[in-house]
């Protein structure tokens, strides 16, 4: 008698529990989405309706002064119903971002969406690719969730404003090579011409040769100075040409340590038989030999 | 060298007395307040004490709990419960907790909605530029891909994919197949400017961050949404001392390991998290990514054509003083510790590891190419001209990664200029021929004029004028 009672009950129940496992699968309807521009008044600007699970094909152009609006009214089934998470979630493919824009929801399950440039993400906004919108209604329990494309993005922005660099955070990684430029080494002129210049400053010396025995020049006391004061005019001569020889081998081999004592001698060697030499020169002088 | 390198040796068997698995050691602090829940971990204390690890259980009340003895790390690795009441207590604060990493201690912290984080926790995140949601019992929830045997109805059980590489260039510690369970777990965003932390794994696209409180109302305005949620993530010092948040300290629990879950609408699978873990803790302990110079060494190339002057200096090693446009090479050894003993490190083919020649900015900045491979290490070196500009200079390895422990090198050399009787001789630069040749026909010149001055005879006419005009005036 109980039992027959129950039975019914126990059915209801079965049923129920059933049509919730069926019908339990959220989504919207009345979509709407509309693009305003900035003082175009009612009626202006872009608007299309959205379809569950049927996204637009055409981007969706959002302008720098534009709002994007987005209506829907969720929906468990066929109920109208709130739910506790309705996105609609941006995507940027291309650098895998994603940002999400909650739907501000009413108890009947009207939910409206509002987006304009200042909300975006700097990353976001300067992605060039179209970024997909998606739908995102879902809650708690048995009710499957409903995550679809909804339509592509673009934004427009404007040339005339600029948008802030987004700034490079610092992150660890490969640096880009750096070489070296080197400073190009001294270059000398073709040899040809050194070797023609060179030949030039060396005729010289042929050439002052010429004009002192043009003029007369010669060698005829010699023999003379050399018989009157033989040591002091060879020690002078010498000297003087063992300084040049000093010379040329601190031009070549020599270091200063070495050259300066030599000369050094050498010089006190030219002073002294230098004095008694010129005296032997003044003497022929006042010969009147010259 | 030799020295150098029975150390080297000593050194190392210095360390593995000290340490069994971890390259730092093997004491492992654990702060448990309610001694009860043991026994909930009993796989991941196994998992650890397998790895030679030492635990020891402390209640965060333990008034004569230390972490520093005589000065020293008293535990090289702590792994954080979270405390039933508003802090860990003044034996933990925030700034214990800090010095702890400064000094080098690793660091596990374990969160959980369940039981709230206490602010003083999040206050120590946010050093870290780590912030967690201001609700205290925050959870991240997904509807798409919850568990449906364990959450069918609070979906906050979250099936995840084993993270994939970071970046390209970044060795990943924490990859493979497999799906994991995240129970009921505190979701965390990392600031964008510090490059020290870096996560390790992200909630799914579809998931967010919600406060239980506010369950019947819809969410308008979550703490943080899809990829940007962290449930786990890492904070790597420049010390090398690693800190990882984990957000579901529930991931550890024996019953998790293995369990079976199932996504909506998908077929049934084991959990992955006891392997997970293991990576996680390996990593954290510095089992796996630490990277250690063994020797670095430079010194001037000298080609075979030029004999060498002074032989000793060319063979020297390491030496204080280059020149400008000296050739050098550069070598530096590094092993990668893994589990029980350095292995050859081995840089990934999209990363490089360079070289820095720097006075004030790099002069070079190449990449250094393995060369040699020993038992433990691998050597790098590159070979490249000194620039032509003197002064102090450093050779340079900065080698930052995330989850690999830095390494940072810095060797200063004087490059001095060419001394006096470096330069080529004047006789050796065709352009200076005219001038060297001017010279000498000057000094040549010179001496005919000495010998003409001296014994020149004038001419008998110039004579005889000069001989008169002396009478007249006299």
């Amino acid at each position: 008698m109980r039992l027959q009672s129950l039975l019914p009950q126990v059915c209801l129940l079965l049923s129920a529990l059933q049509s919730g496992a069926v019908a339990a699968s959220w989504t919207f309807a009345d979509g709407s989405i509309s693009v305003a521009a900035k003082g175009a008044g009612v009626g202006g600007g872009f608007k299309e309706t959205l379809t569950p699970s049927k996204p637009l094909t055409t981007p969706v152009k959002l302008g720098s002064a534009d709002t994007l609006k987005v209506i829907l009214t969720t929906q468990e089934g066929q109920s109208a119903k709130r739910p506790h998470q309705a996105f609609l979630l941006l995507q940027d493919p291309a650098k895998k971002l994603d940002v999400s824009y909650p739907f501000s929801i009413k108890e009947s399950g009207k939910a409206k969406v509002e987006l304009s440039h200042k909300d975006l993400p700097l990353q976001l906004l300067r992605s060039s690719y179209p970024l997909s919108a998606s739908i995102v209604i879902a809650s708690f329990g048995s009710a499957e969730g409903y995550n679809s494309k909804a339509f592509p993005l673009t934004i427009e922005l404007d040339p005339n404003v600029p948008i802030p660099v987004a700034e490079k955070p610092l992150r660890y990684g490969k640096l880009p090579e750096i070489h070296h430029i080197f400073r190009p080494d001294p270059q000398s002129p073709n040899v040809v011409i050194s070797l023609v210049f060179l030949g030039a400053v060396l005729a010289t010396v042929p050439a002052l040769l010429g004009a002192f025995l043009y003029l007369g020049g010669n060698i005829n006391h010699l023999g003379k100075a050399l018989s009157s004061a033989p040591v002091s005019h060879t020690l002078f001569l010498g000297s003087i040409v063992g300084i040049e020889g000093v010379f040329f081998l601190y031009y070549t081999v020599w270091n200063l340590f070495k050259t300066l004592p030599v000369l050094l001698a050498l010089g006190v060697v030219a002073f002294l038989s230098g004095s008694r030499a010129l005296t032997e020169v003044q003497e022929r002088r006042l010969a009147g030999l010259r | 060298m030799r020295l150098f390198s029975s150390l080297c040796l000593l050194l190392l068997a210095l360390l593995s007395v000290v340490s069994g698995r971890s390259a730092v050691g093997d004491r492992v602090l654990v702060i448990l307040e309610d001694e009860s829940q043991k026994g909930l971990y009993s796989k991941f204390w196994a998992d650890l004490e397998d790895r030679d690890f030492k635990l020891s259980f402390e209640s965060p009340r333990n008034e004569q709990l230390s972490l520093f003895r005589h000065g020293q790390l008293a535990y090289e690795h702590l792994i954080l419960t979270p405390p039933k009441s508003k802090g860990y207590g003044p034996t933990l604060t925030p700034k214990i907790l800090l010095d702890y990493v400064n000094a080098g201690g690793n660091v596990l912290l374990g969160l959980s909605s369940e039981s709230g984080t206490p602010s003083a926790v999040s206050s120590l995140l946010l050093e870290f530029d780590i912030s967690l949601s201001p609700d205290k019992h925050s959870i991240v929830v997904d509807h798409f891909n919850y568990d449906k045997v364990s959450a069918a109805e609070k979906h906050d059980v979250l099936l995840v994919e084993r993270p994939g590489q970071l970046r390209p260039d970044v060795v990943n510690f924490f990859g493979g197949e497999g799906t994991l369970a995240v129970p009921r777990a505190v979701g965390q965003t990392l600031g964008p400017a510090i490059p020290l932390i870096a996560p390790i794994l992200k909630a799914p696209m579809t998931a967010y961050a919600y406060n239980p409180g506010e369950e019947a109302q819809s969410v308008e305005e979550p703490f943080a949404t899809g990829s940007q949620l962290n449930i786990v993530s890492a904070m790597q010092a420049r010390n090398s001392a690693r800190f990882t948040v984990l957000g579901s300290l529930e991931m550890l629990q024996d019953k998790w390991f293995g369990a079976t879950v199932q996504l909506p609408g998908g077929k049934t699978s084991k959990t992955v998290n006891q392997e997970f873990v293991k990576q996680l803790t390996e990593w954290t302990f510095q089992e796996v990514g630490v990277l250690k110079v063994f020797s670095v060494q430079h010194y001037q190339i000298t080609t075979a054509s030029e004999p060498s002057q002074n032989t000793t200096q060319i063979w020297e090693y390491n030496p204080e003083m280059y020149r400008i446009k000296n050739d050098v090479k550069f070598s530096i050894e590094i092993g990668q510790y893994d589990r029980t003993h350095y292995v050859p490190f081995v840089v990934p083919d999209t990363d490089a590891l360079q070289l820095e020649f720097t006075m004030l900015s790099p002069f070079h900045r190449l990449p250094l190419t393995p060369s040699t491979t020993t038992d433990n290490s691998t050597i790098y070196s590159t070979t490249f001209t000194t620039p032509d500009q003197h002064g102090i200079f450093a050779f340079k390895v900065n080698y930052k990664r995330p989850f690999l422990t830095p390494i940072e090198e810095r060797h200063q050399v004087t490059v001095r200029h060419f001394a006096h009787d470096e330069w080529p001789r004047s006789w050796a630069i065709t352009g200076a021929w005219p001038w060297v040749g001017g010279l000498w026909s000057v000094i040549v010149g010179f001496l005919l004029f000495v010998l003409l001055w001296l014994y020149s005879e004038p001419p008998k006419e110039e004579i005889e004028r000069r001989r008169a005009l002396s009478v007249s005036t006299s």
